[in-house]
């Protein structure tokens, strides 16, 4: 299926340098350049077209595991699923659900496999997405899949460990980015209305802030915007969104003040910020291990 | 015996559900080709895709497509695989349309790649000639009937696009919540 013609020990470090200037956008027309199966789409590479509409396209596979092996590929250039948008995705299963069909009643195959690889982890070749879809018959011996026993524990960490970032998916992750900016700029706009504090405080609050909610009603001083910059009283990290490291001296000040509600007070902040710091992370981290899967196909 | 899916949602099973509406199921199950395999499925009992109506199918790819970005991300997975077993002789083994997402890593040790088969040149145009002329017989504007059908059966639930038939949707709906508030009159 690769046809990438051998290059010289040169050429490929001035390929690797050329592919490392390049911004994703550029990377992502190149790669579609370079793709076999965009050619193939555009006719340029002959193939046996069975199925054709505006969104997809299935040939005949040259590297068959059957008689009447099926690739259905979207058109345009995707590496890997997660790309694809929602209705395409769509459309390429219920075209393999027509396809499928076929398959059974002509080629009378006992059955289908619906394949997918993404990512040359799980055995992704090309560097085109596409849906392999199989004739099958009895002990053919194609795609024999063993399952294990696990244990009920084993799926209840992998379920704590999915929900979250599934509901994240779910939730258009895009949208939920672009909220929470909107968010932190509409706090900073309206802020200036005012901060709370105390005579002893170190730092001054918004009334939200779990600091501000544990001093006692009758030792808050309430504060306008000039106020407190004004003011010798520093403001806290729900003020200026930044994160400010808490110093074991204002702890120390708060607890004495409040020994009882010393716990939550010190526990609370801290645990916002991981996990601030935590969804900070996994943005990142899941955008590069998604462009670095696409990216191995270079 | 009652179908295993089915059991997963009446909570027989020792099978997690990790999510679900009112068409489609996501679940952890207890026998898995790699730990944090997730089966994707429709609620209602569907055997094999051909009998699986488009708009439910299409949910069901959409869900496995969001799973597997799920996946990538939380289960740290380096690619996944996503499988459908339709038919006993493609090795399903639930009597249950079913997608499986299944989590990869470099070093799992699964190998999923089949021998290529050697064909001869007729072989290979006579079944293209056969794939060929019924592949050009499918039909997608024939998917509208099926969705009106489908629109009439369950009232909502239908994603249609192009102006006419989302008119048509809506005066479905209105016709069924009609009917639905007729029926509740008595």
């Amino acid at each position: 299926m690769n046809s990438t013609p051998q290059l010289t020990e040169e050429q490929r470090k001035q390929l690797e340098e050329k592919l490392k200037n390049m911004s994703p956008g550029e990377l992502r027309e190149f790669q579609k350049q370079q793709c076999i199966f965009c050619q193939i789409v555009s006719g340029k590479i002959p193939s046996k077209k069975v199925y054709e509409d505006d969104i997809c396209l299935a040939v005949l596979d040259i590297n068959p595991a059957a008689k009447g092996h099926l690739l259905i590929m979207p058109k345009e250039h995707y590496v890997i699923m997660p790309q694809i948008p929602e209705d395409s995705m769509g459309h390429l299963f219920f075209i393999s659900r027509h396809l499928s069909q076929i398959l059974l009643k002509s080629l009378k195959a006992e059955g289908t496999n619906i394949f997918i690889a993404n990512g040359p982890a799980a055995g992704q070749r090309a560097q085109h997405f596409m849906v392999h879809l199989i004739p099958r018959k009895e002990s053919d011996g194609i795609l024999e899949i063993e399952e294990k026993l696990i244990d009920h524990e084993m799926i209840r960490k992998i379920k704590s460990a999915l929900e979250g970032k599934l509901q994240e998916v779910l939730g258009v992750k895009e949208k939920s980015g672009a909220k929470k900016e909107v968010r932190k700029e509409t706090v900073k706009q309206k802020e200036p209305e005012h901060f709370i504090t105390s005579d002893t405080a170190r730092r001054f609050h918004q009334e939200k802030c779990a600091f501000a909610q544990n001093i006692p009603t009758d030792k808050k001083i309430i504060m306008d915007e000039k106020e407190a910059f004004e003011s010798e009283k520093k403001p806290c990290s729900c003020v200026t969104g930044k994160k400010i490291p808490l110093k074991r001296e204002e702890e120390q000040v708060q607890s004495k003040k409040m020994p009882k509600g010393n716990k939550r007070e010190s526990g609370l902040p801290d645990e916002k910020k991981e996990q601030e710091q935590e969804e900070q992370e996994q943005e990142e981290g899941g955008d590069i291990s998604l462009d670095d899967i696409a990216g191995l196909f270079k | 015996m009652k179908c295993e899916y089915c059991g997963i949602l009446d909570r027989e099973s020792k099978a997690e559900i990790l999510y679900q509406d009112d068409q489609v199921v996501a679940a952890l199950k207890d026998t898995v080709v790699l730990p944090g395999q997730v089966t994707v499925f429709p609620k209602e009992h569907f055997t094999i895709m051909e009998m699986v109506p488009e708009d439910i199918l299409k949910k069901c790819s959409v869900m496995a497509n969001k799973i597997g970005a799920a996946v990538f991300e939380s289960l740290g997975a380096q690619g996944t695989n996503i499988v459908v077993q339709n038919g006993l002789g493609a090795g399903q083994k639930v009597p249950h349309f079913a997608i499986e997402v299944i989590p990869r890593n470099e070093s799992d040790g699964l190998d999923l790649q089949w021998k290529t088969k050697q064909l001869m040149e007729d072989e290979i145009e006579s079944v293209f000639k056969i794939l060929k002329e019924e592949a050009d017989k499918i039909d997608l504007s024939r998917k509208e009937n099926s969705k009106k059908d489908k629109i009439k059966k369950n009232g909502e639930e239908v994603i249609v696009k192009d102006g006419d038939t989302e008119m048509k949707v809506k005066k479905d709906k209105g016709e069924n919540y009609l009917l639905k508030s007729l029926r509740r009159v008595p």
